[in-house]
């Protein structure tokens, strides 16, 4: 929903009506105190290890919460941090999140792998699901500008099945590519800010 | 992405402070905005008798298809063979939403309603571009959809317009104001319902399926009041039993599917049915109404998950084939599958159209046809759905049905098609059907994935294109006597977006690239092009305001192929 009112935003010059959302950001943002070591305090972590969350799509942040949760995606951080959110904090988190600017992290993709990444990411389909230019969607998530480490490693989760929780879509795509591939993607899509 | 803190800031402030004046009045959603301009005295109201005549109609464009038939046909010839590389922009009108737009407008006595991504409606004059009124769907806070936030269009009854929303409502707007009247949901978007489809509306029953086959639905039918938004009847795609069906070997054209059948059986006995409640069958486009033996035809899309089967053992009815209920009570009259177990996503989208076509026995008679991705077009007996014949290949088949694999399997045609979600298009007096169609080489994947819960894409594999291997469309005629193709036309990139013919032996249809293409009806030689400055992917309407006709196709792009977006709606007429 935030991205779609960005989108609006942006396309419009204009002021969609942010009220409830913009709620759940404010009691977001102290909820999220407790993430802000890692993740930075408006999501802009300040290493690769972890995901920068800042612009993240809500519904994505929110789905991978429930999941930290409900123990469908695991992380011996992130898994006891969830354990005890409510429905209500996991809403307001993704809110406040979501609704914070993604800074750029400095990274300079290989010209050459980042070409041959934009190859692989066409012919998997990769917009069809994360639009053009990765921006994201729904309970897709955007990628774009995230750490290359980060994606990369993901990629590789997904493809060892260490990551179960897409419901089988990004094993499918990854399963087929070389670990060459997958960094030619990483390059690609972690300059895309 | 940018500047959204203070952009919230900025909402909350002017909204605090009561601004309702001009530009910032313009933009609250779940409201009309005018731009000043008052709703043309030319609009008038949109009675059964004007639908049920639109087949004939040569002034009003009243449905997305052009009428209940569906054929797209506009009957007019002023525009024809002989002066269309005359044709000439004569408006472009611009909306708010720059986003892939597969839309086809209404055009009620000159006045145009439009409708873009995520929901926004405009009334405008059609002749001029001038704005009426724009009105902005106040979206809910859960969207679930695939393939790009599109809408397809409004219907138009009495002094209503009704549209589905990506949020799965049903909202009833005033035409002349563009006021919302009721609002229903039509599904909970939480659970993978969506909206995307242009709506019908017959006797006071507003039409209208779902999509959501990449979710785990269960796809319907529905039907509502037209006054109050009431439920009347739901026919759901998927039956609680018997979705099994035959254990069907081949499809409709005869071919092996490589069904593991025993093992199938096994599944089913051992894990049960129940899994009909997450089976698909969403239902993407307008549903085609016979008036006369009132009955409602339409297509129903993939088994959910799209490419991993063992989850859902059996024929998987009635996805992926072309189905007739009753209009008054929704109850089931008669069905076709074309593809039983689906694991490659090469299901029925594109609009079924009712028209005449010689029967087996060589004599006219009523049939309903549907353009499939597989690349045929069906031939149907309009009272049985018996049929009659299947069009040769439009496209290159290759290594048909060879199953998904985890590592990649080959087959043509790729998962788009053939012909996607576009509307054909049919000549009645040539007797030919026109398609726009996909050849996009891929490899299919399959990967195993239990019910996601609703709120996840669930593919249950995926789809690749084959880097290196040409990506082409050809807009294909077909002879629905013989199912001979005609003609074809190629095209640079694959066709999305659908065809228009008229009586001036035209054929009308879009590319990616942005060139809007005129052909000879008859022979498949291009006449005119114009460049439209975005992926042409919507389909083309015609329409004559105080004796002028009109050309009209929305610049707007395409999510799904990821083609240049753009945000404009072009008119084209003779000088």
């Amino acid at each position: 929903m935030k991205n779609l009112l960005l989108f609006l935003a942006a396309a419009l010059l204009a002021v969609p009506p942010l009220a409830a959302s913009a709620q759940n950001a404010e009691a977001g943002k102290a909820k999220a105190a407790a993430c802000a070591a890692c993740h930075g305090a408006d999501g802009n972590s300040p290493a690769a290890t972890f995901p920068i969350l800042a612009g993240q799509a809500q519904r994505y942040i929110y789905l991978q919460l429930k999941d930290y949760k409900e123990g469908r995606r695991k992380n011996p951080l992130m898994s006891p941090m969830a354990a005890n959110l409510s429905k209500q904090d996991m809403l307001d988190l993704a809110a406040w999140f979501a609704s914070q600017k993604t800074k750029p992290t400095g990274f300079v993709p290989d010209a050459a792998k980042a070409a041959k990444g934009k190859t692989i990411a066409d012919a998997a389909l990769c917009p069809m699901c994360h639009l053009g230019g990765f921006s994201g969607q729904n309970e897709v998530p955007k990628v774009a500008g995230q750490y290359q480490e980060y994606i990369l490693a993901q990629l590789k989760a997904f493809k060892t099945r260490q990551r179960t929780n897409d419901a089988g879509n990004m094993t499918a795509v990854v399963r087929s590519l070389s670990d060459e591939d997958l960094d030619d993607l990483s390059h690609y899509i972690a300059g895309l800010y | 992405m940018k500047n959204m803190s203070s952009l919230t800031r900025l909402s909350a402030c002017l909204i605090a402070a009561g601004f309702s004046a001009g530009v910032i009045a313009g933009e609250i959603s779940g409201q009309s905005t005018t731009t000043g301009k008052p709703m043309s005295k030319n609009l008038v109201s949109v009675t059964q008798q004007l639908l049920n005549a639109s087949a004939g109609d040569k002034n009003h464009w009243l449905h997305p298809n052009g009428s209940y038939e569906q054929t797209r046909f506009y009957p007019a010839s002023q525009i024809y063979t002989g002066n269309v590389s005359k044709l000439r922009p004569a408006f472009i009108f611009q909306t708010a939403v720059t986003e892939s737009m597969e839309t086809a407008p209404l055009v009620v006595n000159g006045v145009m309603f439009l409708t873009t991504s995520y929901n926004h409606v405009y009334a405008l004059d059609a002749v001029t571009g001038e704005e009426f009124w724009h009105y902005k769907h106040k979206m809910g806070p859960v969207t679930t959809y695939c393939c790009g936030p599109n809408n397809r269009g409004v219907a138009a009854y009495n002094d209503m317009l009704y549209m589905g929303t990506l949020d799965a409502k049903l909202v009833a707007l005033d035409a002349k104001t563009g006021s919302i009247v009721w609002e229903t949901e039509i599904a909970d978007p939480e659970k993978g319902y969506s909206e995307t489809m242009a709506p019908t509306v017959v006797d006071g029953k507003v039409l209208i399926g779902t999509n959501g086959g990449e979710y785990g639905i269960r796809g319907f039918v529905k039907a509502f009041d037209a006054k109050t938004g009431n439920l009347l009847w739901t026919f759901n795609t998927i039956p609680e039993k018997g979705h099994e069906g035959v254990w069907a070997k081949a499809d409709a054209t005869g071919r092996d599917m490589k069904r593991n059948i025993a093992n199938e059986k096994k599944l089913l006995a051992d894990n049960g049915g129940d899994f009909y409640q997450t089976l698909g069958g969403g239902v993407w486009m307008t549903p085609a109404v016979d008036l006369a033996t009132r009955t409602v035809y339409f297509v129903a899309g993939n088994p959910s998950p799209d490419l991993y089967g063992d989850i859902r053992p059996g024929d998987n009815l009635y996805t992926d084939s072309i189905i007739a209920v009753d209009l008054d009570s929704g109850i089931y009259k008669s069905h076709f599958q074309y593809v039983a177990h689906d694991v490659w996503d090469l299901d029925a989208v594109s609009p079924p159209i009712i028209t005449t076509a010689k029967g087996k026995d060589g004599k006219d008679r009523k049939v309903v046809i549907h353009g499939g991705k597989t690349g045929h077009v069906y031939v149907h007996d309009a009272k049985t759905l018996e049929l009659i014949r299947f069009s040769e290949a439009m496209i290159p088949q290759e290594n048909m049905w060879v199953l998904p694999t985890p590592e990649g399997a080959r087959m043509l045609p790729g998962a788009n098609g053939g012909v996607e979600w576009s509307p054909m298009a049919v000549n009645p007096g040539l007797r030919m059907a026109y398609a726009a169609n996909l050849h996009q080489p891929m490899t299919y994947h399959v990967e195993e994935a239990g019910y996601p819960g609703g709120d996840k894409l669930w593919l249950g594999g995926a789809f690749k294109v084959i880097a290196g291997e040409k990506q082409w469309g050809r807009l294909a005629a077909v002879n629905i006597d013989t199912g001979k193709l005609a003609w074809k036309a190629d095209t640079d990139q694959p066709l999305m977006g659908g065809a228009l013919a008229t009586g001036g032996n035209l054929v009308f249809t879009g590319e990616g690239n942005g060139a809007f293409n005129a052909y000879d009806a008859r022979s498949g030689k291009k006449l005119w092009s114009f460049n439209v400055g975005a992926g042409a992917n919507s389909p083309p309407i015609s329409y004559t305001v105080n004796g002028k006709q009109y050309i009209g196709v929305a610049a707007g792009g395409n999510t799904q192929l990821d083609f240049k977006r753009g945000n404009s709606y072009v008119v084209f007429t003779l000088p």
